[in-house]
């Protein structure tokens, strides 16, 4: 009885290590790249998108659920500037959600941006819920390659109110549209 | 066959047959963090000495494992190289051989074959094993359950049979089982319980078993540095309590399910399952004691004796702590079912229908822990192979990783696989610190950040190339993000340089030799100019390594000077050992463009083949 149980035992284990056997040879392993960099800079960025990461200069987390990513309280992105932006200006457009932790320890928070040095309007909220801040800039603040935009928030989730980090909003893109 | 026969091989296949559908993502699952650091082990060799010191050298845990962590990574390593699989199929291999064992301790100590199958089917889908089934560093769970469940079926043998030859030959296995975990020390315990509840009279057989783990005992605390910071530290005091408490829970494995995606009412049966399981149970062992079964109170023993040794571990609650542990609640629920199958309909149907329940909760959590891993560790294994796939593409160019989030550095970056190939020029680009959350008891993120002036001058120079990982391969975007840089990062000197990398050679003075293999010797005095500090109280750190030639005759002195201010030298003497140096900066130098630092040594050697007077071997610099 014991024996073959153990002959079935041997028969599972010798299977495996069969299993292993393509593995046998030292070899040295590689997975291709993708080499083409046509990539430029984007006027419009998602959040979730790993290509344009570079763009979200500071106060970005990780992306979360695959679909958008926290910021702190001050966050920056730098965006092309649409095609005839130096003469028509351009539309900043933050898509973003306000969440209903942040507003139950503040009550209120205004976004505040600055974009190549030119302070736009500031926007304040009260209610939970998802949200565009969207404001024109004009032609002369638009005459490079592209446009650093910062964003600060008076009222945030210092670290340690609901979790280690320090949370402002969630934000899904952030982009620069033509007038 | 015999009905006999049939069970004794259905108690063992069918669960074996069961933790290759539940645990098949972790035969597939690839390397991740701790792995990196034993697969490099082996670059550490280079006479019989370094073998037998990487063998048994104590490490930073105080662990010494020869067997499942130095010889399982070093050996499979020099035959497969990179390739996981075969690291996977030996993991899976001994899990295997576990369950046989378990099948034959448990028919030896019950004299049922039903309750054997139970609680090798119980243990099999525990979610505690999803660690190990799918996370090679922890494979040393495995080899040292194999060691213990091996040694007490000799045992138990010896207390059938009388016979010493099994008697010494559980003792050559029990003394081994020590090459795959310190854990193997409760053994003792173990075969007394065993010998307690089978043969009382033959307990003091074990009176040498307790011997040899207090001489173990002795001889680790001895050799081994205990942690007395960060989370391997250990704490007697009241929250034992609390975390013996937290691995009775989780040990039922259904409160993982509240980590998941389903629906409410199956979170809400999860984290309720453990009470009404633990209830029954609890009726069952005090049953079990009115009928002196004692029996039946040997998982409580086992329960206690293996998650007894990591309870002052307050700081460092791990699922996979609980793989040993988890036999007794298997053992508890496979002679409970058996028991209860012979009580009538009410109490079959009962222990039918919360058996069912663990079975399908604890299969679910266990298949979703080594989901997890093999996801976890399939986007480790496209950056790591893609990183050396860009280094044949770009020989002698840096390489910058772009949008490296928390998960992937931690399970990565920090443990430096890309040296595995040969190369370490792979850094992350400026400002990647801002997204990655950080651990300082893992490690400090800011020393992969390639600074942003380095960085400029690498891009200008067409001395680097950045990638950033999307949608499962490395994609090259130099060209946009040489665009970003160019605007947004200020050519300032880097606060942190290594001497070995030619990003930083134009922050090199006069005195340090050629790059060799990403290295730097320094001549008897060398000049480095570093960013000045950010702030008051910050040190100049050194790490480097000293040749045993330099200390051949006597201890060296190294002088170091920052911004003319000289402090006293540093003795160095360990031969061909790394060292680390620090020192507090003068007042007056925060925010300072540039401070110069001078290093001078009070002799140097001329290797016989080479001419050059060499000093230290350089290693970084950096001021923080």
């Amino acid at each position: 009885m014991r024996r073959l149980s153990f002959r079935g035992a041997a028969a599972l284990l010798t299977l495996l290590l069969m299993a292993a056997a393509p593995g046998c040879r030292r070899r040295t392993t590689t997975v291709e790249t993708v080499e083409e960099d046509n990539a430029q800079l984007a006027s419009v960025v998602q959040t979730n998108d790993a290509k344009a990461s570079m763009q979200l200069l500071k106060g970005f987390y990780d992306i979360e659920n695959g679909a958008w990513r926290w910021t702190k309280s001050e966050f920056s992105v730098t965006l092309k500037a649409p095609p005839e932006a130096r003469t028509k200006g351009a539309v900043l457009k933050l898509s973003f959600s306000v969440t209903e932790p942040l507003l139950q320890h503040t009550r209120t928070t205004t976004l505040s941006a600055v974009a190549n040095g030119s302070v736009l309007e500031p926007e304040t909220y009260t209610k939970a819920g998802q949200y565009t801040y969207e404001r024109k800039i004009p032609a002369a603040d638009v005459q490079g390659e592209a446009v650093t935009i910062d964003f600060r928030l008076d009222k945030f989730l210092t670290a340690g109110q609901v979790e280690e980090r320090e949370l402002g909003l969630v934000v899904a893109s952030a982009g620069l549209y033509p007038q | 066959m015999t009905r006999e026969r049939a069970l004794a091989t259905a108690a063992w296949a069918l669960p074996a047959l069961v933790c290759l559908l539940v645990y098949w993502p972790g035969l597939r699952a690839w390397f991740q963090q701790d792995d990196f650091a034993w697969l490099g082990l082996t670059s550490e060799i280079h006479s019989q000495r370094d073998f037998w010191r990487t063998m048994f050298e104590p490490k930073a845990q105080g662990t010494i494992r020869p067997w499942s962590e130095r010889a399982y990574f070093m050996g499979l390593y020099t035959l497969f190289g990179m390739d996981a699989l075969p690291f996977r199929v030996v993991a899976f291999a001994t899990q295997l051989l576990n369950l046989f064992l378990l099948s034959r301790f448990t028919q030896r100590l019950t004299g049922s074959w039903w309750a054997a199958g139970g609680a090798v089917l119980f243990w099999t889908v525990n979610p505690s094993l999803g660690g190990p089934m799918s996370w090679s560093s922890s494979y040393n769970q495995l080899m040292c359950t194999a060691f213990l469940l091996g040694a007490l079926v000799l045992f138990q043998k010896y207390l059938e049979t009388d016979r010493g030859a099994y008697y010494w030959a559980q003792m050559a296995v029990f003394v081994m089982g020590f090459g795959a975990l310190e854990m193997n020390i409760v053994y003792p315990a173990l075969a007394a319980l065993v010998a307690l509840v089978s043969r009382a009279r033959k307990v003091w057989s074990t009176a040498p078993m307790f011997a040899i783990s207090l001489a173990y005992l002795v001889f680790h605390s001895m050799v081994a540095v205990t942690p007395t910071t960060g989370p391997y530290a250990k704490y007697y005091d009241r929250s034992i309590w609390k975390t013996l408490w937290h691995y009775m829970y989780t040990s039922f494995g259904s409160p993982k399910l509240a980590e998941l995606d389903l629906p409410l009412w199956i979170w809400m049966a999860g984290i309720g399952l453990p009470y009404v399981l633990g209830a029954a149970l609890l009726c069952y062992a005090v049953r079990m004691a009115w009928e002196h079964r004692w029996v039946a109170l040997l998982p409580a023993g086992w329960f206690i004796s293996l998650i007894g040794p990591v309870l002052p571990l307050k700081d460092h609650l791990t699922e996979y702590y609980l793989t040993m542990p988890s036999i007794a609640l298997a053992l508890w629920m496979g002679m409970g079912l058996e028991w209860s199958w012979r009580k009538g309909f009410l109490a079959r149907a009962l222990a039918l229908v919360l058996a069912c329940c663990y079975l399908v909760a604890a299969a679910i959590s266990g298949r979703s822990v080594a989901q997890y891993n093999y996801d976890r560790s399939n986007r480790v294994r496209q950056l790591v192979l893609g990183v050396a796939r860009a280094h044949e593409l770009h020989p002698g160019k840096e390489i910058l990783l772009q949008g490296v989030g928390t998960e992937l550095y931690w399970s990565a970056v920090n443990d430096q696989p890309f040296r595995l190939s040969g190369f370490d020029d792979v850094h992350l680009t400026p400002g990647s610190e801002e997204h990655i959350e950080a651990h300082p008891e893992l490690g400090d993120v800011t020393a992969f950040v390639f600074p942003p002036g380095a960085t400029l001058r690498a891009l200008r120079k067409n001395q680097a190339v950045v990638y950033t990982l999307d949608g499962g391969k490395l994609r090259n975007i130099t060209a946009s993000y040489k665009a970003v840089a160019m605007s947004q990062l200020k050519d300032e000197l880097a606060r942190r340089i290594d001497a070995g990398n030619a990003a930083y050679g134009g922050q090199l003075g006069a005195g340090w030799e050629p790059i060799t293999k990403g290295y730097r010797w320094m001549g008897q005095q060398s000049e480095v100019y570093l960013g000045g500090p950010r702030k008051e109280g910050e040190k100049l750190y050194l790490s480097g390594f000293c040749a045993a030639l330099l200390v051949e005759k006597g201890p060296i002195h190294l002088s170091v000077s920052i911004d003319g201010v000289v402090f006293p030298p540093s003795k160095i003497e360990a031969p061909d050992r790394a060292f680390d140096l620090s020192y507090p900066l003068p007042p007056g130098l925060a925010g300072k463009d540039k401070v110069t630092v001078n290093l001078s040594l009070d002799r140097t050697y001329i290797p016989p083949d080479d001419g050059r007077p060499l000093g230290l071997v350089f290693g970084s610099l950096a001021i923080r």
